[in-house]
């Protein structure tokens, strides 16, 4: 496979999101811009302006008319998706550090960094989507409708479960809680990472059923949604970034590499600045795809299962549309099955 | 010199009245489907750089649903505002080709991969554990020590095939190994002697017919039918054009008995096929 690559940043890549209809590519990087590319040939759409700070993340609304970002300028955006344009801004005591749509789109939920006496929290805010002609789009609530207080240890990373009945959090201590997005209280908290090793990215299975993060302890792991249980371990050499679940093959991507402040005294081979790809049920590593001059900050795979793309700390985006030989491979047992 | 006088002086030349300019842009249409754009324009250095793309149309037909397809015909905005269609060349490029082929014992295979490569420096290495073993008997000696060296004939190694035009190149690298590999290894390392014996080369040569003035439209198996009737063909190598896959026009026939050979020589030399009338001789050896 040859892959496209992106070079709308100057500086590392910080998370990069597919559509739900996987024609388009949202980018976002500390330089305070955000892009959005089409998928299909790496060609530019347009840029979001008007953050003040690094960008820390990036969501796009399931029906690809809103974008909403977090920054480290206190805010999250809101972006009109065709024409560019801020429809809301969103002010916090600190810095954002995750955003993600509900899974109808109703709601959007923000994390918010542990900074200057402020908790972190995680904040839920509804959203409105006008007249669907893209009219009164700037219509929205100005104070979100639930604060999530993280008390012990904040949240870095925050997701929504299945029909958005729990919102799944990513500690920095390691474990991992169980919210009710209703009542805001806490129903379960996991120590599932060890202690102390922060939690860098929390994805979902397409019906949001379990999810897979990924941690500084060089390890992933994919949990249940509904009881925290840890249904598999992806062990891995170096600390975690990003991990990605694919559709239509049973196989999971993990991204990492060296911390970012180690890279200059290592050579490229020996910082594994490499996306690996592991079997999601035999928990066996399959492969690995090189190309970054740096570790890879952020994994997104294509909704249908037909390429992935990777942001690294270089400050490129690749895009890789796999082969024929990716498809095609399968353990024995899976051929078995597929001959009954 | 009065021939000259009347005239401008040649280094006034029509071309160098404007630098600034260029030749207009050549679009010239293949007769294999791919267009070929000459194009002219000033590099960094101010110089005039010609620049020919050869270009392919293919048309790929995909269905998306509506609102994808809405999508496509969004404008541009921010940054990209106003920006021609098509990915630019300072935010989208192509990388290397990345071969990813999924195993389940990647581990293995990839340090074994580190270790070929480790290897690859010292042609002493690669040939310490080699023995030495004779073409005739297999025995631990030189083949030219060998004690029945005027008796037998040096066993063939079946991946030695004759003179193919086609893979001569390929085979004189040796067995894949991006190593170098010296002459006299080549071909595993019986083409040396084995010239001097003389004995496959010529005998398969003597065979062979050399066919021309085929159509291009022809098909190796349309050969093969064709020649087969006068006795078993060994080998139908009919050469191509390497980017239109059209015949070029001449084909090489070898047959397994010389005797066969002749008797196609005669009946189909002056036979019509396919709008054209095959010239059929036997091939010269090629020195």
């Amino acid at each position: 496979m040859r892959p496209i690559l992106l070079s709308g940043h100057e500086r590392s890549l910080t998370q990069i999101r597919f559509n739900r209809d996987g024609d388009l590519l949202f980018s976002v990087a500390k330089d305070k811009i955000v892009c959005a590319w089409w998928s299909a040939n790496g060609e530019r759409l347009g840029t979001y302006n008007g953050h003040q700070g690094a960008v820390w993340t990036v969501d796009v609304s399931p029906n690809t008319v809103l974008l909403a970002t977090g920054s480290a300028d206190n805010t999250v955006r809101l972006w009109n998706i065709k024409t560019g344009e801020c429809v809301k801004v969103w002010d916090f005591p600190t810095a954002v550090k995750r955003v993600a749509f509900s899974p109808d789109g109703s709601q959007l939920l923000a994390v918010t960094e542990k900074r200057m006496g402020f908790l972190g929290t995680i904040a839920v805010l509804d959203i409105n989507y006008g007249d669907g002609q893209l009219g009164g789009l700037d219509q929205q609530a100005d104070e979100p409708a639930l604060r999530i207080t993280c008390n012990d240890s904040k949240a870095t990373v925050a997701g929504w479960s299945f029909l958005a009945k729990y919102i799944i959090a990513g500690h920095e201590d390691g474990s991992v809680s169980q919210y009710d997005p209703k009542s805001g209280e806490q129903l379960a908290n996991v120590q599932v990472h060890e202690f102390d090793h922060q939690i860098n990215d929390i994805q979902f299975s397409p019906d949001r059923t379990y999810f897979l993060t990924a941690s500084k302890d060089k390890s992933a792991k994919l949990l249940s949604a509904r009881d925290l249980n840890i249904l598999k371990t992806y062990p891995s050499d170096t600390p975690l970034n990003s991990a990605s679940i694919t559709p239509k093959k049973e196989y999971v991507i993990l991204g990492g590499g060296q911390a970012a402040m180690d890279v200059t005294t290592t050579s490229a081979r020996q910082g594994k600045f490499e996306a690996r790809f592991y079997h999601k049920v035999f928990e066996d590593e399959i492969g690995r795809v090189r190309g970054h001059f740096g570790p890879l900050n952020t994994i997104d795979v294509h909704p249908a299962g037909t390429a992935y793309a990777s942001g690294g700390e270089d400050g490129y985006v690749r895009i890789h549309h796999f082969d024929k030989s990716y498809f095609d491979f399968m353990y024995e047992v899976e051929r078995e099955q597929m001959r009954k | 010199m009065s021939r000259l006088g009347n005239r401008a002086d040649w280094a006034d030349d029509e071309e160098f009245d404007d630098p600034s300019a260029l030749p207009a842009q050549q679009v010239i249409t293949n007769k294999d489907g791919t267009k070929t754009v000459i194009s002219y324009r000033f590099n960094d250095d101010n110089k005039k750089v010609k620049v020919t793309r050869r270009i392919k149309t293919t048309v790929v037909r995909e269905n998306v649903n509506p609102q994808v397809a809405e999508r496509r015909s969004w404008a541009k905005f921010g940054n990209e505002k106003g920006h021609a269609a098509g990915p630019s060349f300072d935010t989208t490029s192509v990388g290397e080709n990345i071969i990813f082929r999924p195993s389940i014992n990647w581990k293995a295979q990839a340090k074994e991969a580190e270790k070929d490569g480790g290897e690859k420096g010292s042609m002493k290495d690669q040939l310490k554990d080699k023995k030495v073993k004779c073409r005739i008997c297999s025995g631990e000696h030189f083949t030219a020590r060998c004690p029945f060296k005027d008796t037998m004939a040096p066993v063939e190694e079946p991946s030695t095939g004759g003179m193919d035009a086609g893979e001569a190149d390929a085979g004189g690298l040796g067995a894949g190994k991006s190593s170098y590999v010296p002459p006299h290894l080549r071909n595993g390392g019986a083409a040396g002697g084995e010239k001097m014996g003389g004995s496959r080369f010529e005998k398969d040569d003597l065979a062979t017919l050399r066919v021309t003035n085929v159509s291009e439209l022809a098909e190796e198996q349309e050969l093969r039918d064709l020649f087969e009737r006068f006795g078993r063909v060994t080998r139908v190598f009919l050469a191509r054009d390497r980017e239109t896959q059209r015949a070029k026009g001449f084909a090489f026939i070898s047959y397994a008995d010389r005797s066969d050979a002749v008797r196609a020589c005669e009946k189909l030399d002056g036979f019509g096929y396919r709008h054209l009338i095959l010239r059929v001789e036997f091939a010269k050896r090629s020195t």
